[in-house]
């Protein structure tokens, strides 16, 4: 059991709201975990913490074995931690092409430092999640399914070791949505380890090795994704809210 | 319109240019040093406003201190104008990283304000230092010879502009426009986003302060009102702006236009060139916020609807 | 000692005058989100307002103070409906860069119109004076005082309780409330900058009242206006107050004990710390 990324007591306090709970899990090598909850757990204030877009209260985010606390968010994206947005950054006005080389010249150590030798790495991504028509547009004018598209492309092209992925299925049809299934299974096949958060309860539970589920900024699973969804504080946590709506 | 052609293009202009000294008008010498010299600034302007995004009002500090570097180098010590430059340029780049700190951490208009601030503080400091003549000011010594100084001065806008093309075709420069564009994203992606906004703002603090002491040396008089023109920081980026922010060319465009324009009407009554700069500015946000490259870009595809599309995506 | 008790009293007296001037900028500001650079020039109008009606007609300068009110609140109408109205929902910069060519162009016409001399606004009672515990206190300035205080609170008590106000209010959030009040969006954005233009124009009569004024003065109320306001903070129009008073005192202060020629530095200065360490303001929530 080789683990890529762990997070110990991992708590983040926001002027006296606990948005996340003393967490602990780890994300093992070539793997894909996937993170689940209702709404409001926590999920994305998980991924900004371990990204660094965030500062935690308490805890530790320990990546390949060294404690990446401390760091900056550029410095864990030079080591390889890469993540998407829910709502997503693209940058307006570059071209999408332009948008995917950012992540190529700025990304793991290795990267080129040449913009030309970029731009045809990025180019090359583009192919990969099936954006290359739209090389040249601006990345302000791409519909909803293609942004999300882009916002994997960057994180791919910085050569990530761990890939953070943030909602990348919200609004997707089924076609699409076994289309964005293909591209992350290929991705963790060269060698990525991949923690997914999603709502999609069918595809995370046909994508993930591993199920993780966080309510009110706490873990109550983890585990395998039968054991997990047929756990009762886990039916519990999404009966309850829909009982809400 | 292809790069090489413009590149070609700028070198017509800039050979052009340099044979003004010898076309026997000391009215126009006198006029180009003043353009080329805001023409610097607005490109200068062009690096930490236009590229990265940080829109400061405070460029004038840098002049100012580039001017007070050249004046008391060689007014208090006896000591040449290179050294006074570089006396000036360390100032200001000093000034650049120590402020620059705290200040490139506000947003947008915080951050314009703050540096608002700074541009005010400076003034009024330098107001109050025996060093720099107080209030009254410097007086330096003469040297004559437009020409000298019009040709500096154009040497200087290329430098700077020279410096802005290789911004926009190196990873530097692709940073600063990720920073300007998203920069949450732009940290996440691995951008150095506090490096580079210093680098940007010290890289820009040093045409700036080349422009001041160039300036200071020519007119020969310096106080803190005219070294420090907060009015100054305005007008290079109406200038920049106007002419297209984030662009090679805009800038200096931006700068020959308006202030050929704006002299134009000067010559008929003084105060309306100003009235004239404001309403122009006015105008221009209204109807082409995005600047005159977005607008001959545009312009192609919409036509005079390009105005119009631009107010209906502003207005209320 | 006593000396102190002075300075003290003047720089309250000082700050009352301060707080109005800044009233205007952080109600549009907070409300339009507009940053306008205009906003000195419109108190320099507010002045030579005043000082025209005393001049020209004789009338006592707060007796002119509520028809130059309604003059700016006029312009300030115009100038929101038909000009900032276009671009206000684009980038915060334009509104910036357009304020400031709106302060070019009312500072040089002003200058074409009032000429550039300087001038003061001279009642009868200038000079009385009268004694409050052992300081001198001038009457204008107790006046002026006294009427800053009055409209600062008379605004805060619009936004509150009236249903104009309210709507302004709304508007700050969302503009779709705003609709729901049942008022054009644009009719109440033209007011709201018609009240802020007003309430420079006040600022501006008293001004002329205690101090020489011509048509430069513009920018460096606007700077002056931003120190108030940031120091303060921005949450609320009252903060103004606290903005006002203390930047009031620290100017008097400073001016004693380290030199009238300083003022800028302590002011500007303070500004800029105040926007490092903390700026939301002295008494601002986080942004």
């Amino acid at each position: 059991m080789d683990d890529i990324l762990e997070v110990r007591s991992l708590t983040k306090r926001f002027q006296g709201l606990l948005a996340i709970d003393h967490v602990s899990f780890a994300l093992q090598r070539n793997e894909i975990l996937g993170l689940i909850g209702p709404n409001g757990a926590g999920k994305t204030t998980m991924i900004s913490l371990i990204s660094g877009t965030l500062e935690p209260s308490e805890g530790e985010v320990i990546f390949e074995g060294a404690s990446i606390r401390r760091l900056p968010a550029y410095r864990r994206g030079r080591l390889g931690i890469a993540r998407t947005f829910q709502v997503m950054r693209p940058f307006p006005d570059l071209t999408v092409l332009d948008n995917v080389a950012v992540g190529a010249l700025f990304g793991a150590t290795g990267h080129s430092q040449v913009l030309q030798d970029a731009r045809e790495r990025a180019q090359r991504w583009l192919e990969f999640v099936g954006l290359d028509r739209r090389a040249q547009q601006r990345a302000e004018s791409l519909g909803g399914p293609d942004r999300k598209r882009l916002e994997l492309a960057k994180a791919l092209a910085m050569r990530p070791k761990v890939l953070l992925l943030d909602e990348v299925m919200a609004g997707l049809n089924h076609v699409e949505i076994e289309e964005v299934i293909t591209v992350i299974k290929k991705v963790r096949d060269q060698g990525i380890s991949i923690l997914v958060i999603e709502h999609v309860m069918k595809a995370i539970q046909s994508l993930s090795d591993r199920l993780l589920v966080l309510r009110n900024g706490e873990k109550i699973a983890e585990g395998r994704p039968q054991e997990v969804l047929s756990n009762e504080q886990v039916i519990a946590a999404y009966l309850g809210t829909k009982r809400h709506e | 319109m292809k790069f090489s052609t413009k590149l070609a293009l700028a070198g017509i202009g800039i050979a052009l240019l340099a044979s003004v000294p010898w076309w026997d008008s000391p009215v126009l010498v006198q006029f180009g040093i003043n353009v080329l010299i805001l023409a610097t600034l607005a490109q200068s302007w062009n690096i930490i406003g236009g590229y990265t995004g940080y829109p400061s009002f405070g460029n004038s500090v840098f002049y100012g201190l580039g001017g007070y570097g050249v004046a008391i180098a060689m007014v208090q010590y006896g000591l040449p104008f290179p050294v006074g430059l570089a006396i000036g340029i360390s100032l200001a780049v000093g000034f650049a990283i120590l402020l620059g700190l705290p200040v490139l951490r506000l947003r947008g208009h915080y951050f314009a304000i703050a540096t608002l601030g700074l541009a005010e503080v400076m003034t009024a400091i330098v107001s109050n230092l025996e060093i720099a003549g107080r209030n009254v000011g410097l007086i330096l010594p003469l040297v004559k010879g437009d020409a000298l100084f019009f040709e500096l001065s154009l040497i200087l806008l290329v430098v700077t502009t020279l410096a802005v093309m290789w911004i926009s075709r190196s990873r530097f420069g692709f940073g600063l426009i990720a920073i300007r564009e998203n920069e949450q994203a732009a940290a996440v992606m691995g951008v150095n986003t506090t490096l580079y906004k210093i680098l940007a703002f010290a890289l820009c603090s040093v045409f700036a302060a080349v422009a001041g002491g160039i300036h200071a040396y020519w007119i020969t008089y310096l106080d803190p009102g005219s070294a420090f023109d907060v009015a100054l920081n305005v007008k290079m980026i109406i200038m920049a702006v106007f002419g297209g922010p984030g662009t090679i060319f805009g800038p200096v465009l931006g700068a020959f236009v308006l202030s050929a324009i704006s002299e134009i009407l000067a010559a008929k009554v003084t105060s309306l060139a100003s009235i004239f700069f404001g309403i122009v500015i006015v105008a221009a946000i209204v109807f082409m916020p995005r600047g005159f490259a977005d607008l001959v870009r545009r312009f192609r595809q919409s036509g005079w609807r390009y105005f119009q599309e631009n107010i209906r995506t502003y207005r209320v | 000692m006593q000396l102190l008790w002075q300075i003290l009293v003047n720089g309250v007296l000082l700050g009352g005058l301060y707080a109005l001037m800044a009233l205007g900028l952080v109600l549009v500001w907070g409300v339009l989100n507009i940053v306008n650079l205009a906003h000195g020039a419109l108190i320099m109008l507010g002045a030579y307002a005043c000082y025209y009606l005393f001049t020209g007609l004789g009338w006592d300068p707060f007796a002119a103070l509520p028809v130059a009110m309604v003059l700016l609140f006029c312009l300030g109408y115009v100038i929101q409906r038909y000009v900032l109205n276009l671009v206000i929902r684009g980038p915060m910069f334009n509104t910036l860069l357009i304020t400031f060519g709106l302060e070019v162009v009312i500072t040089y016409v002003a200058q074409i119109a009032f000429s550039a001399d300087f001038r003061t606004v001279n009642p009868s009672y200038a000079g009385a004076n009268f004694n409050f515990f052992g300081a001198t206190v001038p009457l204008a300035r107790l006046l002026a005082f006294g009427i800053a205080l009055g409209l600062t609170f008379g605004l805060w008590l619009f936004l509150e309780h009236t249903r104009i106000g309210r709507a302004i209010r709304a508007t700050a959030q969302n503009l779709i409330a705003a609709r729901l009040y049942g008022v054009n969006p644009r009719h109440l954005y033209a007011l709201t900058f018609g009240i802020g233009a007003a309430l420079a124009g006040a600022a501006g009569t008293l001004y002329g009242v205690v101090s020489q004024i011509n048509p430069y003065i513009g920018s460096g109320l606007t700077g002056k206006s931003f120190a108030i306001a940031i120091i303060g903070g921005l949450d609320k129009s009252i903060y103004v107050l606290v903005g006002g008073l203390f930047l009031g005192i620290v100017e008097a202060m400073t001016a004693l004990y380290i030199g009238p020629t300083y003022t800028d530095v302590v002011s500007f200065g303070i500004l800029v710390l105040v926007l490092i360490v903390r700026p939301t303001g002295l008494l601002g929530r986080t942004a």
